[in-house]
């Protein structure tokens, strides 16, 4: 085999790139010109936020100018009294039950829903777009108007809040589920249709156990979501810890409120840790 | 194992497949395929490979004349009709198509949900004749101590024999595999065209694969296609394809790209 000195550049020539004949010089190509776009864009964003920030009167001064009031509260706040823990005990409890059985019947209704609403595993063109139709109109309300709606036509209480969670959880965890769904490998699905399953048998068969670890993952986050969402829609009267919030907020009892606060914030934080303990377990 | 079914005919007359994109893929291919033969489809890719086995149990549909599997036609055929079909062709993939995160065992009786009612599949409530009709198949394919690990554990090789062990559930009489070998080493492939091999011979299933190199497909097929540009342009014994039956196919003469790399090792 011919070795070439590579290593020793012909005398004359600059070393590195090789050189060409003046005759074979091409232009290389012009990088594109991106900057008036994204000068249009700036402005544009500029122009959105400023228009926002005048039309709600957003004045930092306020904040200011009460920041006696403020202070007095933030004061109260940071004093959390502990001996009201025993009196929260009830709500909490209540909020849980609310997340656990909102987490329930969701993610079970959410199973076949989510089949039906992707692509990958609904043949029916028609079928689909009905699902995916109705399943947009349910997530585009938000858990809190879910929860007025029932609290005035059930009435306060946790039942209400327990529907505004379905609700919700539906909408979230069908989304979540028929995306996973889509980005999954059809190989067993093919095979099982090739042999004459039907399309119900091949999807039971072949994609739930693939979809099985996002759905699991899925149900963990969403109870995670109830959490959050049960205290928050109690404020409107839905049962839960929310309703106890709207409670001593009205009575100005903010040593009362950051009791709160913070067992929720431990609340969450022991879900966080459970949950990314149990998904890593769950995705070896 | 009691694949007492009679292996079907495959009859191809004058059959056309035009994609939705205008593409080609057959044009007027006219064939009879017997029971029990074992045949191999060679071709560029872009030959209609692929597209001339995928017909064969409606994966693709023809768009001119008639395929008849059996005494059933294929041409237009829907619903319950098609996937009776089906149930008597097994295929194999590439790709191995197998649901990755579930046990071999389920990939296995995936073989038997024609057969299998609805409310048993939901419930993945198997029929005890169907788990043994599928142990008994993965035991043919040397994989059975296999059964019940997860399907993503397993080699290449042993996923490719899994599927296979999953188109014997079915008891077909006609397996089709397109481009078995292409995910695997030539070691491998050895093996997995050895099973299909021996299914053959064995249980007297046609068995239609195409392949990629022709070392294979000439040791392997008693029969061989030809296809180019969608065109049957060879069909005879593997012998008799000489170096310019091969320019005929592939439009250019013999290299080593077309055959298996280093097969001496797994000669048989």
């Amino acid at each position: 085999m011919t070795t070439f000195p590579i290593a020793v550049p012909p005398p004359g020539d600059a070393p590195g790139i090789a050189t060409r004949h003046p005759d074979e010089h091409r232009p290389w190509p012009h990088k594109p010109r991106t900057w008036p776009r994204a000068l249009v864009i700036a402005a544009v964003i500029c122009a959105l936020t400023a228009w926002s920030a005048i039309a709600i009167q957003f004045d930092p001064a306020t904040l200011i100018r009460n920041a006696h009031n403020a202070s007095r509260t933030l004061v109260q706040l940071f004093q959390p009294d502990y001996t009201f823990i025993p009196d929260t005990a009830g709500a909490l409890l209540e909020t849980v039950q609310m997340a656990v059985i909102g987490t329930a019947v969701s993610v079970a209704l959410a199973l076949p829903i989510s089949f039906l609403a992707s692509r990958v595993t609904n043949p029916s063109t028609v079928v689909l777009g009905v699902a995916r139709f109705i399943m947009n109109v349910i997530r585009s309300i938000p858990d809190l108007l879910y929860a007025a709606v029932f609290v005035t036509v059930i009435g306060t209480g946790a039942i209400s809040g327990v529907f505004a969670l379905v609700l919700f959880d539906l909408g979230i965890m069908v989304k979540l589920i028929s995306e996973a769904l889509d980005g999954l490998d059809r190989g067993g699905q093919e095979a099982a249709l090739a042999s004459g399953a039907t399309w119900l048998k091949a999807d039971r068969i072949a994609m739930l156990p693939e979809v099985a670890p996002s759905y699991i993952s899925q149900t963990i986050y969403v109870f995670e979501l109830n959490i959050r969402a049960s205290t928050v829609i109690g404020l409107v009267g839905a049962g839960g810890l929310g309703m106890l919030i709207d409670k001593v907020r009205t009575f100005y009892q903010y040593h009362y409120l950051s009791t709160i606060i913070l067992e929720v914030l431990v609340i969450i934080l022991a879900l966080e840790l459970l949950s990314s303990a149990s998904r890593k377990r769950l995705l070896i | 194992m009691s694949q007492a079914q009679q292996a079907a005919d495959i009859a191809f007359d004058h059959v056309g497949v035009t994609y939705p994109n205008g593409f080609v893929g057959l044009d007027d291919i006219t064939l009879r395929i017997g029971g029990g033969e074992m045949v191999a489809v060679v071709g560029l890719s872009g030959a209609g490979k692929s597209t001339l086995v995928r017909t064969i149990n409606g994966l693709v549909p023809i768009s001119s004349g008639q395929i008849t599997v059996g005494d059933v036609g294929l041409k237009g055929l829907r619903g319950k009709g098609l996937r009776t079909v089906r149930s008597e062709i097994g295929m194999i993939f590439q790709s191995f198509n197998l649901a990755k995160r579930t046990t071999v065992i389920n990939n296995v009786l995936m073989g038997r949900l024609y057969h299998t009612p609805a409310w048993r599949a939901l419930l993945a409530a198997w029929k005890r004749d169907d788990v043994e009709l599928a142990m008994q198949a993965l035991e043919r394919v040397e994989i059975v101590h296999k059964a019940y690990a997860k399907a993503s554990e397993l080699s290449g090789g042993q996923q490719q024999r899994v599927a296979i062990a999953r188109s014997l559930a079915q008891r077909p009489r006609v397996i089709l595999a397109d481009e078995p070998t292409a995910s695997l080493d030539p070691p491998t492939s050895h093996v997995v065209m050895r099973d299909l091999q021996r299914i053959n011979a064995d249980l007297g299933i046609t068995v239609v694969v195409n392949l990629h190199f022709l070392d294979l497909a000439r040791r392997y097929g008693q029969r061989l296609l030809g296809l180019r540009e969608g065109r049957l342009v060879f069909d005879g014994p593997g012998a008799d394809a000489d170096e310019g039956v091969f320019e005929s196919i592939y439009g250019r003469s013999l290299t080593a790209e077309d055959m298996l790399p280093g097969h001496q090792q797994a000669a048989v």
